[in-house]
C-alpha cells in the first residue's frame, strides 16, 4: 500500500522544522494559519523528530478516553474533590464506540416485573456462570441514576451527544485534552506515576504527571469492515498490559454480523440508526451475539445470495455452539447494536441485506475484556490504575450479550465509581515525580516510527493482520492446528515488523501505534483461545466443542511475565485476583 | 470512494474534530475541510451528521486495498 501522505518532491529527512511554541507559532503564520483556531488540524507534511516539543501537565486523575465511561469519570472525580484532566484520542462524545449506541438500561424497580437478585440470577444462565455477577448487579442498581444525569444533561434530546456530554463538563470546568494519542503509562516505585502521549495535529508529546490515571478507552479490533470501531485498537489494555497490569477476555468474540453489500459502510448496514436520538431499554435477556452463524457459515457455506444459512433461511446445521435453555435464538441475524436495542424504531442491524460474518472482528463481547479488576471499583493490579467500560474486564454481561442496553449503562456507571475511587487514592498520594530517564525513553519509543528511514507501512501491516485473523475458521470456529498457525504469523509480525513500523507523518504515527497494539491484541486472543480447550458462550473450539465445567469455570488472566514473553492464568469464576 | 465530497464548507473544523479515524484535515491556504485520508474512513457518517451547514456526500462504497507482499 501507499503511504498516507500525499506530499511528494521532499525527502523525509529534508524536514520542516515545525516545533512547538514560538518557533512552531511562527512557522504556521508564515504558512497563513493562525495557530489560535481550528487550523492546527492542518497535517504537517514534514516533521523533524529531532525538534518535537514537550508538553507537561499535572493532575490528581487522568481519565484517557472520552466517551460514556470518560465522560462519567471526569464528572464524578471531579464531584469527588479531584483535579481531574480528560484526555481523548478523538472528541468528546463522538470517539469510540459511545456515539452509536443508541440504547441504555435502566433497572427502574418500579418498574420492573423482575426484582435485583432475579435479574442478576437470569443473566447469569444465559451467560453461563461466565459473569461477575458483582458487575452485573452494580451496573443495574446504579442505572436509572446515571441515565437521569444523562437525561438533565439533554442526552435524550438529539443524535449527537458532543453538546450533552459538554455541558456537565463546562459546568465543572474540566479540561479537556482532544486528539491526543495515548501509548504510555507510567509507573514508577511500583505505582502509578503518569501517562505520555501525542498530539495528532501539532509536533508535541505530551507528559502527563497523574495520582491515578482511569482507563476509559474503549475495547478494540482489526479495524474491521462495518462496524465503527476503526478508532479503537485495545490502546488501554496494551499499554497497561506493558507495565505489568493482568488483562482479561481475549478468547471471546463479538459476533455482530455486515452485510455482503458494501460491507465497509457502517452507517447504511445499521439503516440509518446512527442518525437516531438515543432511547431507554428495560429488562431483556437475551443469549446474543455469539457465533451461531459463524458456525452455520463454516458448516454449510454460503448461499448463491450470500451470507449464511441461518433461522428461517432453511438447512439448519445441527451441532455447533450451545445455548441455554430458555435462551431462544431471537431469530435472523443482527442482535442489538454495540450498547442497546434500537428502541428508537428503524431497522436493527444486519436485518437488512445478506449477512457476512466478522464486522467486529477482534472485538470480544462488551466488558468481557480488559483490565483484570482487583474489586468492585474497578481497580487494577497495578496501585493507582483503574479502568472502566470496555476497558475493564468486569465480566458484567458474561461471555455473551445479555442485556440490551446495558453496555452503555455499565460503562456511565463503572466510570463513575471507578474515578471516585481514584479520587479517594489520590488523595493519600504525594505528586508523582517521572525521572528525566523515562520520559526520554518514552519519547523515544513514541516518535521512533517517525525516525525511521525505512520500514514498514502501518496500513500494510494492518492488513496483514486483518489477512490472518479475520477468517472465519481463524477467529471464529476454532481448531488448534490453526489457531497455532495464526500465531506463528503473528509471533513473526510481533519480532520482525513491529519494531520497523515507520511513520510518514502524526497521522501515521498514530496508525502505527495502533497496528503495534492490534499485533499484541492478536497474539492475546490465539494464546487465550488455544488455552480455553472448552466451547462456551462465544468461543468456540471445533475440536472441543462441549462445556467443561470441571476445568474451565475460570476466567483466562493474561500478563507480562518477568522475561517479557506472555504468561496466561486460570482465575476462577467468583474469585478476585490473588 | 468513501467521503464523495465535501461542497460549501464554512471552515468551521467541527468534521475534523468529530471524524473518529483522522480522515479529514484542514487546508492551510483556503482552512476548508479536505478528504486527506480516504482509506481510513469507516463510513459512519458522523463528519456528515454534526456539520452545520450539511456540506459533506458520502457513498457507502469503500475500495479494497490491493494486496502486495509488502508495504
Amino acid at each position: 500500500m501507499t503511504e498516507n501522505n500525499p506530499s511528494t518532491g521532499v525527502s523525509r529527512r529534508k524536514f520542516m522544522a515545525l516545533a512547538g511554541g514560538a518557533a512552531g507559532f511562527a512557522a504556521m503564520a508564515a504558512m497563513g494559519i493562525s495557530a489560535r483556531d481550528a487550523a492546527c488540524s492542518v497535517n504537517i507534511p514534514e516533521i523533524d523528530p529531532e525538534k518535537v516539543a514537550t508538553a507537561e501537565s499535572e493532575t490528581d486523575v487522568l481519565v484517557v478516553g472520552s466517551g460514556i465511561a470518560g465522560l462519567f469519570a471526569a464528572v464524578k472525580g471531579h464531584d469527588a474533590g479531584a483535579r481531574v484532566l480528560m484526555v481523548s484520542k478523538g472528541r468528546l462524545g463522538a470517539s469510540g464506540q459511545t456515539p452509536f449506541a443508541k440504547g441504555i438500561f435502566a433497572y427502574d424497580p418500579a418498574r420492573e416485573k423482575l426484582s435485583l437478585d432475579e435479574f442478576v440470577d437470569k443473566v447469569s444462565r444465559s451467560a453461563m456462570g461466565t459473569n461477575n455477577p458483582v458487575f452485573t448487579r452494580q451496573m443495574a442498581a446504579h442505572s436509572l441514576a446515571r441515565v437521569r444525569e444523562l437525561e438533565a444533561w439533554g442526552f435524550f434530546d438529539s443524535p449527537l451527544y458532543f453538546d450533552a456530554f459538554s455541558r456537565p463538563i463546562t459546568e465543572r470546568g474540566i479540561p479537556v485534552m482532544e486528539r491526543i494519542m495515548i501509548t504510555h503509562l507510567i509507573k514508577e516505585k511500583g505505582r502509578i506515576a503518569g501517562a505520555a502521549g501525542f498530539s495528532i495535529d501539532e509536533a508535541t508529546v505530551h507528559i502527563f504527571k497523574a495520582k491515578s490515571v482511569v482507563l476509559c478507552s474503549g475495547a478494540g479490533g482489526f479495524k474491521p469492515n462495518g462496524f465503527p470501531i476503526c478508532d479503537l485498537t485495545h490502546d488501554g489494555t496494551v499499554m497497561a498490559y506493558n507495565i505489568g497490569a493482568k488483562v482479561t477476555g481475549k478468547e471471546w468474540n463479538d459476533g455482530h454480523p455486515g452485510q455482503t453489500t458494501n460491507a465497509a459502510a457502517c452507517y447504511d448496514g445499521w439503516h440509518g440508526m446512527f442518525g437516531r436520538k438515543p432511547g431507554r431499554t428495560g429488562v431483556e435477556v437475551h443469549h446474543d451475539l455469539g457465533v451461531e452463524m459463524n458456525y452455520q457459515a463454516y458448516m454449510a457455506g454460503n448461499p448463491l445470495a450470500g451470507g449464511p444459512l441461518g433461522q428461517n433461511r432453511g438447512g439448519q446445521v445441527s451441532g455447533g455452539p450451545y445455548r441455554p435453555e430458555g435462551f431462544d435464538d431471537r431469530g435472523g441475524p443482527g442482535g442489538p447494536p454495540p450498547g442497546g436495542g434500537p428502541k428508537e424504531g428503524g431497522a436493527p442491524p444486519g436485518m437488512g441485506g445478506n449477512p457476512v460474518g466478522g464486522s467486529s472482528a477482534g472485538m470480544a463481547i462488551h466488558k468481557s475484556e480488559g483490565l483484570v479488576p482487583i474489586n468492585a471499583d474497578g481497580a487494577s493490579t497495578i496501585p493507582g490504575l483503574y479502568a472502566a467500560g470496555d476497558a475493564l474486564g468486569s465480566y458484567m454481561a458474561g461471555a455473551i450479550y445479555t442485556q440490551i442496553g446495558s453496555s452503555l449503562a455499565g460503562s456511565a456507571v463503572q466510570g463513575g465509581i471507578a474515578a471516585e475511587a481514584a479520587a479517594a487514592y489520590a488523595k493519600g498520594q504525594a505528586a508523582p515525580e517521572i525521572p528525566t530517564r523515562k520520559r526520554l525513553q518514552v519519547q523515544e519509543e513514541i516518535l521512533a516510527p517517525l525516525k525511521r528511514e525505512r520500514g514498514y507501512g502501518p496500513a500494510w501491516v494492518t492488513q496483514t493482520v486483518q489477512g490472518i485473523m479475520i477468517p472465519n475458521f481463524v477467529l471464529y470456529i476454532k481448531k488448534e492446528p490453526l489457531l497455532t498457525a495464526a500465531l506463528a504469523y503473528v509471533e513473526e509480525l510481533r519480532d520482525h515488523h513491529m519494531p520497523m513500523l515507520r511513520a510518514a507523518d502524526l497521522h501515521e504515527l498514530r496508525l502505527a501505534h495502533e497496528t503495534a497494539n492490534m499485533i499484541l491484541n492478536a497474539e492475546m486472543k490465539l494464546r487465550a483461545s488455544l488455552m480455553r480447550k472448552e466451547s462456551r458462550c462465544s468461543h468456540f473450539r471445533l475440536d472441543y466443542p462441549e462445556m467443561d465445567t470441571k476445568n474451565w469455570n475460570a476466567w483466562i488472566n493474561i500478563y507480562k511475565g518477568k522475561d517479557g514473553s506472555m504468561k496466561l492464568e486460570k482465575q476462577a469464576f467468583g474469585s478476585w485476583p490473588l | 470512494m468513501t467521503i464523495e465530497r465535501i461542497d460549501g464548507c464554512i471552515g468551521c473544523g467541527t468534521c475534523v474534530k468529530t471524524c473518529p479515524t483522522d480522515v479529514i484535515r484542514q487546508d492551510p491556504k483556503t482552512g476548508k475541510a479536505v478528504i486527506m485520508y480516504p482509506a481510513d474512513c469507516q463510513i459512519c457518517h458522523l463528519c456528515r451528521l454534526y456539520c452545520p451547514v450539511d456540506a459533506i456526500t458520502i457513498s457507502p462504497e469503500k475500495s479494497i486495498p490491493v494486496v502486495v507482499s509488502w508495504g
